[in-house]
């Protein structure tokens, strides 16, 4: 339903909204760059390379640690640039096809690929335990989310379809606010790399998944 | 009473053989020191001295304390050969000695074509070499320095560890950070600055003993993995030229340098936790405090 703005004071609240939004756009194009940028350290294909030059007992001892490692690496760039299209009002509005068609894709590639493959590199994340449990349950939490996800939209619920997605997309954010935890927490406290590791291997998607918790109860997020 | 002669001779004999042994052993470890022992009168002299090297005539801001090692090899007549080992600098030393009865005084010179050569001059009192340098170039930093050594035998132990009760705290490099704090409603800016301290792991670990694992290093800092590393360095009497490693080694009382390369000496552990440790020390520098890991 389009609504046509009754008066001058709502127009501009419009435009407010939108300055608001576009705000955001423009964070998440930057942190998604930073992210891109990381990607790319692993081009060409090496054993040894970034993050997994601590890693060599993985690499070297299990064989299916480093395919894997990639798989989740170049997957999940790709879910990123969901945040781009799949929440954009005018694109679902207007271009509904485009909409499933994209999100299909991000479907795919999470369930097939990104959250599978997060779950399995879970299980050997550095911090033991205490980072192995976080990083296994958001794996399995993005799946789920993501399942549920898809399966409203084919029952035509697509209020719950959309605050599904949020959640799902909320720890989809995790890539980029788990390492932006870490930059923070080096910053104040400068703690051994283990310790802060294990922290942010929670606080990179708990706060994100409270936040549209809050926001969903708050009816804060409404895309018509 | 003939069996009482007997027992005191032998005693006596016991006694005379005992300090012989002692003698026999201090020639020992000057001959491992230099095989070119060539006058007798001044064994005692020849071999390896260490000590502090204090900076007493310097720029501001300039002064600085490093382990200094004086290598006396041969002394034939009055002509004394040695080198000099100081924060990776291994120069040559000729010179005289002088004998005035029961003092003996050293003039040494560094060969003078490079920019820190200079001009020892000491003498043997008791049991330490007492005496100064100074540098041929007046233009430099530090141009005198005083220092006394104590003789030492350098050997390399695997076992040596850095002191757990030590500081392990880097004064040579500092971040500065500016901080804004509101005082009586007022923003101020302060700048304060930081230090990186190493954990306890540079004094439980050992790098040159044990095989090095990926899950020993993870929870350490770049300090940490430094000075690991550069422990394995010490124990082989590497000469450090960087301020950074000087503070710590330094300071240790089996720390001696001796060369500035030891690569040929390290054992093949050492060179696989070398590798470890470097890969490690990259990896902590290029992730620990960016956006990635």
């Amino acid at each position: 339903m389009h609504k046509e703005p009754t008066t001058n004071e709502q127009m501009l609240l419009n435009i407010r909204i939108n300055y608001f939004r576009l705000a955001w756009l423009l964070l998440f194009f930057f942190f998604f760059l930073l992210m891109l940028q990381i990607t790319l350290r692993y081009l060409p294909i090496s054993d040894d390379v970034a993050f997994l030059q601590i890693k060599q007992t993985e690499v070297e001892g299990i064989k299916l640690y480093l395919p894997i490692f990639y798989i989740h690496v170049y997957s999940a760039i790709f879910v990123l640039l969901a945040g781009f299209t799949q929440f954009n009002k005018t694109l679902l509005n207007k271009r509904p096809k485009l909409h499933r068609k994209l999100g299909y894709l991000y479907v795919l590639v999470v369930l097939l690929f990104a959250a599978p493959s997060g779950l399995f590199i879970g299980f050997f994340a550095n911090g033991g335990l205490i980072a192995k449990a976080a990083f296994s349950i958001l794996a399995v939490l993005w799946f789920w989310f993501t399942l549920k996800a898809v399966l409203l939209a084919k029952k035509q619920q697509f209020k719950a379809h959309y605050h599904f997605m949020l959640r799902s997309f909320a720890l989809t954010c995790s890539a980029i606010t788990l390492r932006l935890w870490k930059v923070i927490l080096v910053y104040l406290f400068h703690p051994a790399p283990m310790d802060v590791y294990q922290i942010i291997a929670w606080l990179g998607w708990i706060p994100n998944l409270l936040l549209v918790e809050w926001m969903i109860r708050k009816k804060y997020l409404n895309l018509k | 009473m003939n069996k009482m002669k007997n027992l005191v001779i032998a005693f006596l004999s016991i006694l005379t053989l005992a300090s012989c042994n002692s003698n026999d052993e201090k020639t020992e470890k000057s001959a491992v020191d230099s095989a070119a022992t060539v006058n007798t009168t001044f064994d005692h002299v020849l071999g390896m001295w260490v000590g502090d090297f204090i900076a007493e005539e310097y720029q501001e801001g300039s002064y600085s304390e490093n382990k200094l090692s004086l290598v006396i090899k041969s002394i034939d007549k009055d002509k004394v050969i040695g080198r000099s080992v100081v924060v990776g600098n291994d120069r040559p030393l000729q010179g005289t000695l002088t004998n005035s009865g029961n003092k003996i005084t050293f003039v040494l010179d560094e060969p003078g074509d490079q920019k820190y050569d200079g001009r020892f001059e000491f003498e043997l009192n008791n049991d330490t070499l007492v005496g100064t340098w100074k540098s041929y170039n007046q233009e430099i930093n530090v141009t005198k320095r005083s220092f006394k050594l104590l003789k030492k035998v350098f050997a390399y132990n695997p076992n040596l560890m850095l002191d757990k009760n030590g500081d392990y705290t880097d004064r040579q490099s500092s971040k500065v950070k500016t901080v804004t704090d509101t005082i009586d409603g007022k923003a101020e800016t302060f700048e304060d600055e930081y230090y990186r301290s190493a954990s306890k792991a540079v004094f439980t670990i050992n790098s040159s003993t044990q095989e090095l694992k990926e899950s020993d290093l993870k929870n350490l800092r770049k300090l940490d993995l430094q000075i690991l590393r550069n422990t394995i360095f010490a124990r082989h009497g590497y000469s450090f030229k960087k301020k950074t490693y000087r503070q710590f080694f330094d300071r240790a009382d089996w720390y001696i340098p001796v060369s500035n390369d030891v690569n040929g000496t390290l054992t093949a552990l050492e060179k696989k936790n070398i590798k470890l440790l470097e890969r490690f020390e990259k990896y902590a520098e290029d992730n620990y405090d960016s956006f990635g890991r």
